[in-house]
Parts: C-alpha cells; structure tokens; sequence
C-alpha cells in the first residue's frame, strides 16, 4: 500500500495494513529465546515471553498445540519455537502465536532436570522417611507401562520364571511424548483406586532424554510421591536417572531389574521349603532317637531287671512288722486276762465276806462251796467256813 | 479370587513352615507334640512345592477408554 503525506489514515486502517504486512512477513519463523512470564491459563493456553539480551516478543501457545510438547517449559529454559506474527488490533500489540517448541539443547533439558531436582529435593519428595517398604510376597503388581513396548514383555517374563504365582494388572500408558506425563499420571492414579495392588511398578524401556523426558516431569514427581501403594521405578537403563527415581519408594536399573525387585525367587523359596523339609525330618529322627534311648536306659536299668527285689525286701519287712505287732498283743491279752482275774477273785471274796460277816456260814467240800443239799457228799470231809475262820468236820 | 487365596495360603503356610522348624530346632517340646508339628510341617512342605509348581502367572490390561476401572483380562504370553 501506497501511503502519501497528504493522505490522513484511521487507526484501523494503519493497523489493517500493519497486520497485513507483518503477518505476510512473519508466516513461518523459527525462533530461538529464552522463556519468561510462562502461565498456563485455565483455557489450557500458554502465555509466556521470549526474551534475549535486547529484546522481548510476547507468544502464545494454544491448547490444541501445546498437547504436543513433551516437557514442561519453564522460565529461564532456553527454546527454539516455530510460529508466525499475529497482530491483535484491539491492543495495538503483535504477538508469535507458537505452533511448536523444542529445548534449545539437551542442555536446557538438562538443566531443567536440575532444576526440578533441587526443587524437590528441597521439598522433602526425596526423603527417606517418605519411602514406603516393598512387601516381599506381593499377590497383585501393577505395571505403569506400554502395554506393546519391550519392557512389559521383559516384565512378563520375569515374572513368569520368578514368581508366577502373582497377578500382574497393567495400565497401559503412554510412556512417551506429548501428554505422556499426564497419561503416567492418570495410570498410577487409576492403580491406586485397585485396594490390592501391593506394588506398582513404573517402567519404560531406554531412550534418550527427550524419550524419558515424561519422568523427569514434575507431575509425575507428585503422583509418584502421592501414591499410596509403593511404588518401584524402572526406567531406561541404567546409567539413565530420571526424577522418577528419586521420588520412587525403590529405583530399580531397567524394567526387568524392578520385577526382580519386586517378587520373590520361586527357586530359592523351593529351596527353603526343601531345607526346612530335611531338617524337620532330621530333627524328628533325633528326638525319636533320644526318646528310644531314653526308654532303653530305664528298662535295663537295676530295678527293671529286678522287679521283685523291691517287693521281697518290702514283704519281709511287712512280716517282721507283723510278728512284732503279733507279740505285742498277745501281751496286752495276757496282762489284761491277768488283771481281770485278779479282780473277778477279789468281786467273789468281797461277796462272801459280807454274808459271812452277818453270821452265815459256808459249807465247803473239795475246796468248793456246796451250796445245797443235793451236792453235798456224806463220804468226803467238809470245812465250815465262818468269817473269822474255818472248822474241818471229818 | 482362587489366585488371590492361593497367594495368601501360600505365604502364610510358608510363614507357618518356618516357624515349625524353628519351634521343632529350638524347644524342648514333648515326642508327640514334637510328631504333630513334624506331620503339619511335612505336610506344608509338600504344598508350598506344589502351589510353587502349580502356579501360572496372570497378566490383567485394564481399559483406559471406560472411566478409569474396568478390568479385562487377557492370557499371558
């Protein structure tokens, strides 16, 4: 367009042709900055500058387009974006509407991995105390994981030949890419709404920091550290550290390594059970074995050889008793009789005495009393006893 | 759920197994006492092996698309 001096334009029209030649300019550039002011509105867009040494353009991202980034940017990341100028006439301002993004450098990645590292570590996401313990017979694993990649097949199999006697429920995620983070994100959290998992495993197979960026995002970092089920990263190989491992409750190398972790060796609890199995037949041996002798001791010991030995020395002594208690009754016999006579003699003399003693008299014939008339014998002498003595009558 | 039972038997019949041998190793229990344990722990033994034998892993995918919990299953490889 054509403008002469004579010629007073409006606003708009200024405007109008501004727009016009700055977006027929600026139609695909690529840009490299640094990013400051970075806020995600509500909307889902991206708001943010890109800046260097002299100089600051506004940019946004929208929501369709920046599903597509893989990581987070941050400020102070250094970023090379595609995009064109757009001019908003409303405010007078042109903007770099961003179509895509990309670090600068593996060494923005880096840093911003450093970064977070620090953040966290500062916010106690890294403690010990935070760290849950791996329960050594787990009945259900979750996997957080590709449901086609190599990780879940090395996971599968070390499962089958170490412990297959657990349940392995996988949540298929997407484990790279854009929206990978949310999608590890949504996984572990679905697992943990499963009250039996006992572990979950988050895991992917080696690739380059771009390809593992997911797990060094921040919201993975929370999630991870948020979960109520334990929770073993296994991710890349293993010179590969990913936040992930810092925040999980065990890092394991690889895939693979973390289903080590977290199952027990089938052939070493055959072995235990084994070992156990001899012992108990070795110790039951041994127990029969002293009781056996144990019984052998008593039964040829002295008294069992001789088992009437006791009773004749006991049955003599129970005679001796006998024949000694034998005597000592017929003694007590012999001087009770002896002390009834005595006293039967002196009843009868004290009878006598009496009636003799009144003026009666006796008769007595052979030294008994003749007491009528019938006994008395005319042949044989007789004494008359009076009480104060006696007459013999022949 | 026979699985999840399994699994949790097994375990404590291990459990079990342990304590029986250490109870038959270390205590002066009675010949009987001591022929009983020896039995169940005969016994243990003898299942342990056979759930370890027996046992065939399981591999569930659950489905993202329906709101979040909905189980399949799907045979291991």
């Amino acid at each position: 367009m054509n403008v002469t001096r004579e010629q007073i334009l409006s606003v708009s029209d200024v405007t109008k042709s501004i727009k016009s030649i700055l977006e027929s300019s600026f139609e695909k550039i690529i840009v490299e900055g640094e990013i400051s002011n970075f806020k995600t509105h509500g909307s889902g867009h991206w708001y943010f500058n890109l800046k260097d040494e002299g100089a600051v353009i506004n940019c946004t991202m929208w929501k369709g387009l920046n599903n597509y980034v893989f990581f987070t940017p941050e400020d102070g990341m250094k970023i090379i974006v595609t995009g064109r100028i757009t001019v908003f006439p409303p405010r007078g301002s042109y903007q770099l509407d961003v179509r895509s993004m990309k670090p600068s450098g593996v060494g923005e990645l880096q840093l911003a991995f450093e970064n977070l590292k620090n953040k966290l570590q500062i916010e106690g996401l890294f403690d010990l105390e935070h760290k849950k313990s791996i329960p050594q017979f787990p009945q259900k694993i979750g996997l957080v994981t590709a449901s086609d990649g190599a990780a879940i097949k090395d996971m599968i199999s070390v499962a089958e030949r170490r412990y297959p006697l657990v349940e392995l429920i996988v949540a298929p995620t997407k484990v790279q890419g854009a929206g990978s983070a949310k999608n590890i994100v949504q996984s572990i959290n679905q697992l943990n709404l499963i009250k039996d998992i006992d572990v979950i495993i988050v895991a992917r197979g080696g690739g380059s920091i771009e390809d593992l960026w997911s797990f060094n995002e921040e919201i993975v970092a929370y999630s991870i550290y948020n979960s109520k089920i334990p929770i073993i990263s296994g991710v890349g190989h293993e010179i590969d550290f990913t936040i992930a491992d810092f925040v999980a409750d065990l890092r394991a190398p690889t895939p693979s390594v973390a289903m080590e972790l977290s199952t027990p060796n089938a052939d070493d609890l055959k072995n235990f059970v084994s070992t156990a199995y001899n012992s108990l037949y070795e110790v039951i041996e041994n127990k029969i074995e002293t009781n056996k002798s144990f019984v052998q001791d008593i039964s040829t010991s002295y008294s069992f050889r001789y088992p009437f030995e006791r009773i004749r020395k006991n049955s003599q002594i129970v005679d001796q008793l006998s024949l000694l208690l034998g005597r000592q009754i017929d003694k007590i016999i012999l001087t009770a009789k002896h002390s009834i006579s005595l006293l039967t003699k002196s009843i009868e003399l004290n009878d006598l005495d009496k009636v003799l003693k009144k003026g009666f008299a006796l008769i007595k014939q052979k030294s008994k009393f003749v007491a009528r008339k019938k006994n008395f014998n005319q042949q044989v002498p007789a004494i008359i006893k009076f009480y104060d003595g006696e007459i013999k009558i022949k | 759920m026979s699985k999840k039972k399994s699994s949790v038997n097994f375990e404590n019949k291990l459990a079990r197994l342990e304590e029986i041998s250490e109870t038959l190793e270390n205590s002066d229990l009675g010949l009987e006492k001591s022929v009983a344990l020896f039995e169940e722990g005969v016994a243990l033994s003898k299942e342990c092996l056979l759930i370890l034998d027996k046992a065939e892993l399981k591999v569930k995918v659950l489905k993202k698309d329906l709101d979040n919990i909905n189980l399949s299953k799907q045979d291991s490889e």
